[in-house]
């Protein structure tokens, strides 16, 4: 086993949202603030009350998309046959996509550790080691869990890959939740915000320790801090008082030895919803302090609409590309200050960064809460 | 999970269900239509109670102590009804959205015990206990909890209601008390 206190460094990544195809198709949205919500086409949605979402018109099926990533992560990175193969692969997905109509009731039916047992072997991966089902935080907790693995000199290199599709059940979910935007616009953390709106995403990283990178292979940036907590306040709503989250802010700021004042950029979690983007409002000022007030932050789910699983690693992904260059994204859809939400919004068009450090915040349903703190190299 | 050569961690308390007798869980406010939810919160709560006799748990612990669900099958009662919905122009009960994801259950364990650790749910790739404590022993040396609640459950599609057995273990790197 390697000597412990690896740092991750992030070689390799790939993406596919309704901004299009690619990492730069999604940093071309983000900094455009060019919305991509569209009247869904992918299946009926005539009885349901809100009718839009964030859909990539030729998505093919979720395994297909995470292969199509996975093999263009790997191949920025410069992976050889031989380093794939002894790679392991963390996935993020909701579930397999047949599973809740499967026919033979008598059996166990197909499993999400399925999809990446095939996953890992479609793309010469070294098998699948982690597949995670908790909802918003799924992607992001793979990259925690990827990072510490990196850390603790369990494996040198690993490839995290997180997706959804827009599909007719979670739709048909959220919309009887009364959860979606009923103005068909995402508004994270302004005035007259109505609520989310789902959004293809399937991307994936290669995380590689960084004194372990062959000699002429760039490192794009590293994972530098993490922190995960629970809320312990409510079966699906977050802690008004932002405590939790707070302490997942403070524990990726402390783990990377960084202070508040170094921030250069926070791609929140807002989803668009009004008591969830208020609470993080707050648990952004508990964990920053007076810092805040010159730390920029955007939302892409504002663009990109809400993808589940997948988020995670898309918003990681954009963070990533938005440091490295320079210019940070749009926070679309914004009317006007919210006086529960002061914060220093990215609005109108995009912001430079200050510095190379950039917060990505994720929390879900039960309470669950990461924080990633990224450093461009 | 990768590279996992770290010794077994101490078991503080475990539960099972069901337990001799049993059969149908108690019926849990606000989850409805499956039986996977209320036996996550049932063999949580007995599991937690023999640790610590009744919530909270303890502060010097809450804080840090994790809860890692861990399902191959996940609420297939309930997944199931939803595409049957779905498919069939049906009406989806409000209720549906949040126990739609394992998180929600795990949230309420939380909430009851004031538990304040990751929430992390997985679908395990080889026997579901032993991917639970993985991640688990990962936690743990990561500094990100002290203790972990593990909840392996599984669901059949026996029943409208689904037929659901689960093991919750609270595990540590200490010594058992």
């Amino acid at each position: 086993m390697r000597d412990p206190a690896g740092r991750a460094g992030l070689t390799g990544m790939a993406a596919v949202s309704a901004l299009g195809r690619g990492p730069q198709a999604q940093l071309a949205g983000g900094l455009a603030g060019a919305a991509a919500f569209r009247p869904v086409r992918r299946f009926p949605v005539e009885h349901r009350r809100v009718r839009i979402a964030a859909t990539l018109p030729d998505a093919g099926t979720l395994a297909d998309e995470l292969t199509g990533v996975v093999r263009e992560a790997a191949a920025q990175a410069g992976l050889t046959t031989a380093e794939r193969a002894e790679t392991p692969l963390l996935l993020a997905v909701h579930g397999h996509p047949e599973a809740a109509r499967w026919s033979d009731v008598d059996g166990p039916g197909p499993t999400a550790g399925q999809l990446a047992a095939d996953l890992a072997d479609r793309t010469g991966l070294g098998g699948a080691a982690g597949v995670y089902t908790c909802a918003c935080v799924s992607a992001s907790s793979a990259v925690a869990d990827a990072a510490a693995m990196i850390r603790l000199g369990r494996t040198d290199r690993v490839v995290v890959a997180a997706g959804y599709l827009v599909e007719p059940d979670q739709f048909a979910l959220f919309d009887a939740g009364r959860a979606l935007a009923a103005d068909g616009v995402v508004r994270p953390f302004s005035v007259d915000r109505r609520g989310l709106l789902l959004g293809d995403g399937v991307s994936a990283v290669v995380l590689e320790r960084v004194d372990a990178v062959p000699a002429g292979r760039e490192v794009l940036a590293e994972v530098v801090g993490w922190g995960r907590t629970g809320d312990a306040y409510h079966v699906c709503q977050p802690d008004p008082d932002g405590a939790g989250l707070a302490r997942a802010i403070t524990s990726a700021l402390g783990r990377a030895g960084i202070e508040p004042d170094q921030l250069g950029y926070v791609n929140a979690n807002a989803t668009g919803t009004a008591f969830s983007d208020a609470a993080e409002a707050v648990a952004l000022r508990r964990a920053l302090g007076p810092a805040l007030d010159r730390v920029p932050v955007s939302s892409t789910k504002s663009v990109h609409g809400h993808a589940l699983e997948g988020s995670g690693l898309l918003e990681l992904v954009l963070t990533v590309l938005a440091l490295r260059s320079g210019k940070l994204p749009v926070n679309a859809g914004y009317l006007g200050q919210d006086p529960a939400c002061p914060l220093d919004v990215i609005v109108a068009a995009p912001r430079s960064s200050a510095s190379g450090y950039g917060l990505t915040l994720n929390s879900a349903f039960g309470g669950a809460n990461t924080a990633l703190l990224v450093g461009a190299a | 999970m990768t590279g996992t050569a770290a010794a077994a961690l101490t078991v503080l308390a475990e539960a099972n269900w069901p337990g001799p007798g049993e059969d149908t869980p108690a019926q849990l406010p606000g989850f409805v239509q499956s039986t996977f939810s209320p036996v996550v919160a049932e063999v949580a709560n007995r599991c937690l109670a023999a640790r610590h006799e009744a919530p909270p748990a303890p502060a010097a612990v809450a804080d840090r102590t994790a809860i890692v669900l861990v399902s191959a099958s996940g609420d297939l009662a309930g997944a199931t009804q939803v595409a049957a919905a779905v498919d069939t122009d049906g009406r989806i009960g409000p209720l549906l959205f949040y126990q739609s994801v394992p998180n929600s259950v795990a949230g309420h364990v939380a909430t009851r015990w004031g538990l304040g650790g990751p929430v992390v749910c997985r679908c395990p790739l080889g026997d579901p206990l032993a991917d639970g404590m993985a991640q688990a022993r990962l936690l743990i040396d990561d500094g990100a909890a002290d203790e972990v609640l593990v909840v392996a459950v599984e669901q059949t599609r026996d029943g409208a209601e689904g037929t659901t057995h689960a093991r919750a273990v609270l595990a540590s790197e200490g010594e058992r008390r």
